[in-house]
């Protein structure tokens, strides 16, 4: 017994010291320091190996791309660059002059081969890039995807600051490309040196801040880099993000001040906007929430059975009661904002119940039982509004939920039968929403296997027609066929995006693509 | 009792195979592929295919299983596919996070559980005996996400004398301790009482008593260690459960354990990950069930390993 006694003690004396061993860093009130979070640890830093809206951010605020967006317009404005590229009369070849002495946060500069190393990357076979359509266009992109060729034929080096890049074809959204966070500018000797999975997790890169450490599930810490290249900025010391998957304790730190910025959950939308507490910033961003339908699906094979989903939805009073008014009912698939979009030209379909039955007789099926696949556990209610709505025109809707991988792995094989899904833009372009999902080779990996040769071709001649007026008038005829004639998709709302940020934080860019920047953001007066 | 271990530890080698072989299967039956779930925003078929070369997905199944089950003999467990982060890392990052949980809230379990046990067998039917019991029941039916919000707004909103959340100091292991033990301890303390109720019946104890010890020493010399074995057993399993990782108390507090290293991996399908944590967490069961069976041997010398 007096064994088993003092083993008891030593037992729980160990209990009791144990957990007072050092638990991580303590946090320390450091006043320019940005406090932010993530709902989930990064898989890294590596801007080409990921597409998620958590690396474009981190990638904006530790990299630079060629081009970025002024402030939160869609005017482009050079970043790496010292002016504008200077384009051929034929649109194929594009010269570009770099900033000098721009630094990479280990002090070495960035020139013209960084670049190109950057683009090889990507596109190389058997290589860690996940966007390589953002070089596609470049000629000699396929050979180096297909591993017959080692360098890009396109990319030529002029001088260290000066390099020329030509084309397979004329391709008028590429300089769009270009400011997509994945296309930022990578270090070619540090990667060469270190390795992919190295750089991932400690990488150089020349934005305004530099990684300082990262503790897996537990914060992110980014801090001034001394090298930048923009005088004066960034007016923070530090961006501090934590790991914190639970929303609702996320609220509470940021209700508890513990957090700068928070996106708003719509329980909690009216009391922080009215609390007076917090600022609330609004954006516009490019985004489309859409139902999409799976054209190979037997059920919705005839389009007027398409056709009656989409005039059996009262949009309006989903967008009033669920959405709480924020946003706008959509008319077009490409969100209006992008240059050539013109929604006063097309309709939309307003709710019409009784049309919705008529379209369901002519096509012969009065009862009908339709599937919707979801990502989540629990249905999203707009959906469960759907549901509603159409089961008083007689359809039958039943909601599958799933998780994500196993939606994204169905959605890839193209066997989601439909879908209450969303797009925001990785650049201010049709050709970004349409040929994603309906170009005949892209349209099976988003499940709408829309296949209309007609869309192809004018696709295809979007793409390497130069003449603003001209693509706009091409996409007006494209919205037509792929909206209001085939009706693959309808489009459903347009929706304002929120941020509630402390009362001393200035300066956030909230930009229309998603992608928000910290890197003009100041707190209290400090920067003023 | 040498051999009994080594005996237990051989027994152990088919227990992690077969685990990893229906883990496998699982992970490769379940809807879902690491390549699609790393493609947010559209997953173009001649990327997929060629990441999944990359990460070896196109070679056959029994390949790709006896690769993991070579390098893992080697105490390889591969490198994660969303973080390129070797496995064994990972697992031993998240580890100390979830002992230092799973210790805390054993603690404040076994404090709280023993007590409220022994005293309401001590004075059977009284006021204490009725109000813990019910407070023991509310402990193990209120939801564990439910009892940490009403904590953190209490002591980190409206007191401000702990942290709402996050992983920086004793301090942040407060609440995360109590709600994950108290949950325990409910059940320690009601087990604790039934079975020194039971013990305190037996002949022993009335000879005990007979023989005109005090209370005190009836009760913890006599009584209590014979009632203490069913109550180390249910300890046991539990601290092996705590060891693997509390998943939601992990995710409310913030606490970078192997509970959402484990949730992490599965959401992303990150099949070597997978792997690797539930293999961990099966070597981690298998050793406290031989822990608590060895302790059975100094607590009842009736009990004979061999």
């Amino acid at each position: 017994m007096r064994k088993f006694r003092f083993a008891l003690v030593l037992f729980l004396v160990a209990l009791v010291l144990i957990p007072l061993g050092g638990c991580g860093q303590t946090q320390t009130a450091q006043t320019n320091i940005l406090h932010d979070y993530f709902s989930q640890d990064p898989p890294g830093f590596d801007p080409q190996a990921d597409t998620t809206l958590m690396i474009y951010s981190l990638a904006r605020e530790l990299f630079s791309t060629l081009v970025r967006y002024k402030g939160n317009t869609l005017e482009l404005e050079p970043e790496l660059l010292a002016e504008m590229p200077t384009i051929s009369p034929d649109g194929l070849t594009y010269t570009f002059k770099l900033k000098q002495g721009v630094k990479f946060s280990d002090g070495t500069e960035l020139t013209s081969k960084d670049v190109k190393f950057t683009m090889e990357r990507m596109l190389m076979k058997g290589g860690v890039g996940q966007s390589p359509w953002l070089f596609e266009p470049i000629k000699g992109a396929k050979e180096m995807e297909d591993g017959t060729a080692t360098e890009l034929a396109g990319f030529k080096i002029i001088d260290p600051y000066t390099f020329e890049i030509t084309l397979s074809y004329p391709y008028a959204p590429f300089i769009e490309y270009l400011a997509v966070p994945s296309a930022s500018i990578l270090p070619a000797d540090y990667i060469t040196k270190v390795g992919n999975d190295e750089f991932s997790n400690h990488p150089i890169g020349t934005g305004p801040f530099v990684l300082d450490s990262w503790t897996h599930d537990t914060e992110v810490v980014l801090k001034k880099n001394p090298n930048y290249f923009e005088p004066g900025l960034p007016k923070l010391d530090g961006i501090d993000y934590r790991i914190i998957s639970d929303d609702a304790t996320a609220n509470l730190e940021f209700e508890n001040g513990n957090l700068d910025v928070s996106s708003i959950p719509s329980a909690k939308f009216d009391e922080w906007t009215k609390s007076g507490k917090y600022q609330i910033l609004e954006s516009t961003p490019l985004n489309t929430y859409y139902l999409l339908f799976n054209m190979k699906n037997h059920a919705l094979k005839d389009v007027r059975v398409r056709k009656a989903i989409a005039y059996a939805i009262d949009k309006q009073k989903i967008l009033d009661t669920i959405l709480l008014g924020h946003g706008t009912l959509a008319t077009t698939f490409v969100t209006p904002g992008i240059p050539g979009v013109d929604p006063s030209k097309f309709p939309g379909y307003p709710y019409d119940p009784e049309k919705a039955k008529q379209l369901l007789h002519d096509a012969g099926v009065d009862h009908l039982s339709l599937e919707i696949w979801q990502i989540g556990s629990t249905p999203p209610d707009v959906v469960v509004a759907i549901q509603q709505q159409l089961a008083e025109v007689g359809i039958d809707l039943k909601i599958t939920m799933m998780d994500r991988a196993a939606f994204r792995q169905a959605r890839a094989n193209g066997q989601v039968p439909m879908n209450y899904g969303n797009w925001w833009a990785d650049f201010p372009d049709p050709d970004n929403y349409m040929y994603t999902y309906f170009h005949s080779s892209q349209s099976k990996s988003m499940s709408s296997n829309y296949n209309n040769p007609k869309v192809d071709q004018l696709l295809n001649e979007a793409r390497t027609t130069t003449d603003p007026a001209k693509r706009a008038a091409i996409y007006q005829q494209l919205e037509q066929i792929i909206v209001y004639d085939d009706v693959a998709v309808v489009p459903l709302f347009h929706l304002k995006d929120y941020l509630a940020v402390q009362p001393d934080v200035h300066g956030v860019i909230m930009h229309p693509t998603g992608v928000n920047s910290y890197r003009a953001v100041y707190k209290g007066n400090q920067g003023q | 009792m040498l051999q009994f271990i080594a005996r237990r530890i051989l027994a152990t080698i088919p227990v992690l195979i077969g685990v990893t072989l229906i883990t496998f299967i699982l992970v490769n039956v379940v809807p879902g592929d690491p390549i699609t779930a790393m493609m947010e925003k559209r997953a173009d078929p001649a990327t997929v295919a060629k990441l999944r070369h990359e990460y070896g997905l196109d070679a056959p199944l029994y390949l790709q299983y006896l690769r993991f089950l070579g390098h893992a003999v080697e105490g390889d467990l591969g490198k994660s596919f969303r973080t390129k982060q070797p496995v064994t890392q990972a697992i031993m990052e998240h580890f100390p996070a979830t002992v230092k949980l799973a210790v805390s809230s054993m603690l404040v379990a076994l404090i709280l559980g023993l007590a409220v046990g022994i005293i309401s067998a001590v004075k059977q039917y009284s006021w204490f005996d009725h109000g813990s019991m019910i407070l023991a029941l509310a402990g193990i039916s209120a939801p564990i996400f439910w009892v940490a919000i009403m904590l953190q707004i209490l002591f980190g909103m409206y007191w401000k004398v702990l942290p709402i959340s996050g992983y920086t100091g004793w301090r942040s292991m407060v609440l995360p301790a109590v709600v994950l033990g108290s949950r325990y301890a409910a059940s320690i303390a009601r087990l604790t009482r039934s079975s020194l109720l039971e013990t305190t019946r037996q002949d022993y104890v009335r000879t005990a008593r007979a023989k005109g010890l005090s209370e005190r020493v009836v009760i913890f010399k006599h009584a209590l260690k014979n009632a203490i074995i069913p109550v180390v057993t249910v300890i046991g399993l539990q601290i092996g459960g705590l060891l693997t990782g509390a998943i939601l108390t992990e995710s409310v507090f913030g606490i970078p354990g192997l509970g959402r290293l484990a949730i992490d991996a599965i959401n992303h399908r990150d099949f070597p990950l997978i792997q690797g944590t539930v293999l961990f967490t099966a070597v981690i069961y298998v050793l406290s069930n031989l822990v608590v069976d060895i302790s059975y041997a100094y607590l009842d010398p009736r009990i004979r390993l061999e």
